[in-house]
């Protein structure tokens, strides 16, 4: 069984009298891709302040590297690289000078060469000395992540990292995550509303939703539960209902357009279903398994 | 060593800060004018002053002179200078907040009594640079311009007149003492600085409270008796006492001691409010 590296109980957080955190619990494993899901209000962001000691929580306990946040910060954050919501720098300091400056509180604070080769990393080669008020949204995520990982640390905490970025962008950073967590066997926290990017990337996930954790566990496990949404895009719809309803009297079906539905389905039996419909002489112009985890987290959110 | 490391950050983003610069480029300009002033017409200015005392009194040598020069200045601008500190120190936490740096700030694995003394130090070793600025331009420009002398001074008791090789060190004595004032006044705006994430209301609160002590201080009103020992705008001109004489030392101890207790007082509630702070910016 993999260690724990962040362990979080019952934490709750009021500002006046608005409860932004009720009661979130999860845990995070050593080398885990953690995706960390919820609406906006959920209290997403106010729990990852809580965990980097941002903000301190009302009650309950939150635990990193099997150490208190609330008795060994330092420590904590020593082993940690995060961006939270939105990567801010000194606007008048240059790309160089700010990581400059936001590395020289590790105790091993990084050369300048070194500084210089993350930023051509994060594909800011060449823009070391512009100032950081010049740079695009896409640049401020860049040199957020270099801030970040300058470091080397054990724990990435990454909100909305790919806010921003070009599709080139998001795909670098995905990549990025999956070589941290492969190849650096790092621990990443992932907070994001691109439900894809963490199905992509996330081996295990939280839901929390108006202040309290609803589900956790492995993103396969909790998705394997669930029935996927099967869009059909066929010559002729209502012959196609007619079997379907036929072969599969329980499922549900949605109408799309003229020519297109959708039937929730379990994986094993969209190949039943394929067959039914081809001997039944229905064209089959496309079959599109949608997005498991935009269901699930839909359904998980509205309960 | 990382504390060393924090204040070595701090006092890079105040070098490198465009807006630090308009305290020494107005001292510059203020005491440029000041000297221009004082050579093209300086003499009936003391004229003015010394006709009042010719009955009694002859007046030989160089009495317009580099000291004479340096106090001119001080006496003008000292009321100034609080505005140009302010402007530097009141944003140090504040303006962290506004900018959204002080979420990467906070998550650096230092203590935060340890990330605000670093700033207070920053906004010392500021301080200290613009009142070596402003000691630099009135004593030294003034000497180099005017030449050296006796300093004459008008006080409330009267004409004093400080022979030349008497004055260096009251200068020095009196620019110490204003570095602690101004230092207090600095402490005062990064403590309002850490009550909001608004970098120019503590800046403008600062002034305010700046304006409303020098009223209650020169209010000849008996309800302020007791306060007006107490505040700092009246330990503000202490810097005078150093060109008394005798030198008022039990009044300057008193002023040292009253512009320590503040700075202490100032520097405890920021450190116990932004520790209890919780960074939702």
């Amino acid at each position: 069984m993999s260690e724990k590296i962040i362990e979080i109980k019952s934490i709750a957080k009021k500002f006046g009298l608005f409860e932004a955190v009720k009661d979130v619990s999860f845990h995070v494993n050593q080398g885990d891709v953690f995706g960390f899901l919820g609406p906006n209000g959920a209290g997403k962001s106010t729990t990852i302040r809580c965990m980097l000691s941002l903000i301190k929580p009302d009650s309950g306990s939150i635990e990193i590297f099997g150490k208190s946040i609330f008795t060994h910060r330092n420590d904590i954050l020593a082993r940690t690289g995060s961006i939270i919501e939105k990567p801010d720098f000194y606007k008048y300091l240059s790309a160089y000078r700010n990581l400059e400056i936001f590395s020289r509180l590790f105790r091993l604070s990084p050369s300048k060469q070194e500084i210089y080769k993350m930023l051509d990393f994060v594909g800011l080669g060449g823009r070391e000395k512009d100032k950081f008020s010049g740079f695009s949204h896409g640049m401020k995520q860049r040199l957020g992540i270099a801030q970040t990982l300058l470091h080397n640390p054990d724990l990435i905490v990454l909100d909305e990292p790919t806010t921003g970025l070009d599709p080139q962008g998001i795909i670098d950073i995905r990549n990025l995550i999956l070589r941290l967590k492969n190849e650096q066997h790092k621990t990443v926290i992932l907070s994001s509303h691109n439900l894809a990017e963490i199905e992509i990337i996330c081996n295990r996930m939280v839901i929390i939703n108006k202040g309290v954790s609803v589900v956790e566990g492995e993103v396969n496990a909790l998705m394997n539960h669930e029935d996927l949404v099967v869009r059909l895009e066929v010559s002729d719809k209502e012959k196609a209902k007619s079997v379907i309803r036929l072969s599969f009297p329980q499922n549900k079906i949605t109408d799309i357009n003229e020519f297109s539905l959708e039937i929730s389905i379990e994986k094993s039996m969209i190949s039943e279903l394929n067959k039914d419909l081809v001997n039944a002489g229905i064209g089959i112009y496309s079959i599109e398994a949608k997005r498991k985890l935009e269901d699930y987290f839909i359904k998980m959110v509205n309960a | 060593m990382i504390f060393l490391r924090s204040i070595y950050n701090e006092v890079i983003k105040i070098a490198l800060k465009p807006r630090s610069y308009l305290g020494i480029a107005a001292i510059t300009a203020l005491v440029g004018v000041i000297l221009f002033a004082l050579k093209s017409d300086g003499m009936s200015i003391i004229s003015f002053v010394t006709s009042s005392f010719e009955q009694t009194l002859s007046f030989e040598g160089n009495v317009l002179n580099g000291n004479l020069v340096a106090f001119i200045i001080l006496q003008m601008l000292i009321v100034q200078i609080p505005l140009l500190i302010a402007l530097v120190t009141g944003d140090l936490v504040s303006g962290e907040a506004a900018m959204g740096t002080i979420r990467m700030l906070l998550t650096q694995p230092i203590s935060r009594t340890q990330l605000l003394l670093s700033k207070f130090i920053a906004g010392g070793i500021y301080t200290l640079i613009v009142i070596i600025w402003l000691g630099f331009m009135s004593v030294i420009m003034g000497k180099l311009l005017f030449g050296s002398g006796d300093l004459m001074v008008l006080n409330s008791d009267g004409l004093v007149i400080l022979q030349e090789a008497d004055v260096n060190w009251r200068y020095l004595g009196g620019f110490l003492v204003a570095f602690l004032a101004l230092f207090t006044v600095s402490s005062l705006s990064i403590c309002l600085s850490c009550f909001t994430d608004n970098s120019i209301g503590p800046i403008v609160t600062t002034m305010s409270i700046i304006l409303l002590f020098t009223i209650i201080g020169t209010l000849d009103v008996h309800v302020f008796d007791s306060v007006r020992p107490l505040l700092l705008t009246t330990h503000m001109a202490s810097w005078r006492s150093f060109f008394e004489d005798p030198l008022p030392i039990l009044d300057i101890k008193n002023s040292i001691l009253i512009l320590l207790i503040h700075n202490v007082l100032l520097i405890s509630i920021s450190i116990y409010v932004f520790n209890k702070k919780d960074i939702t910016a």
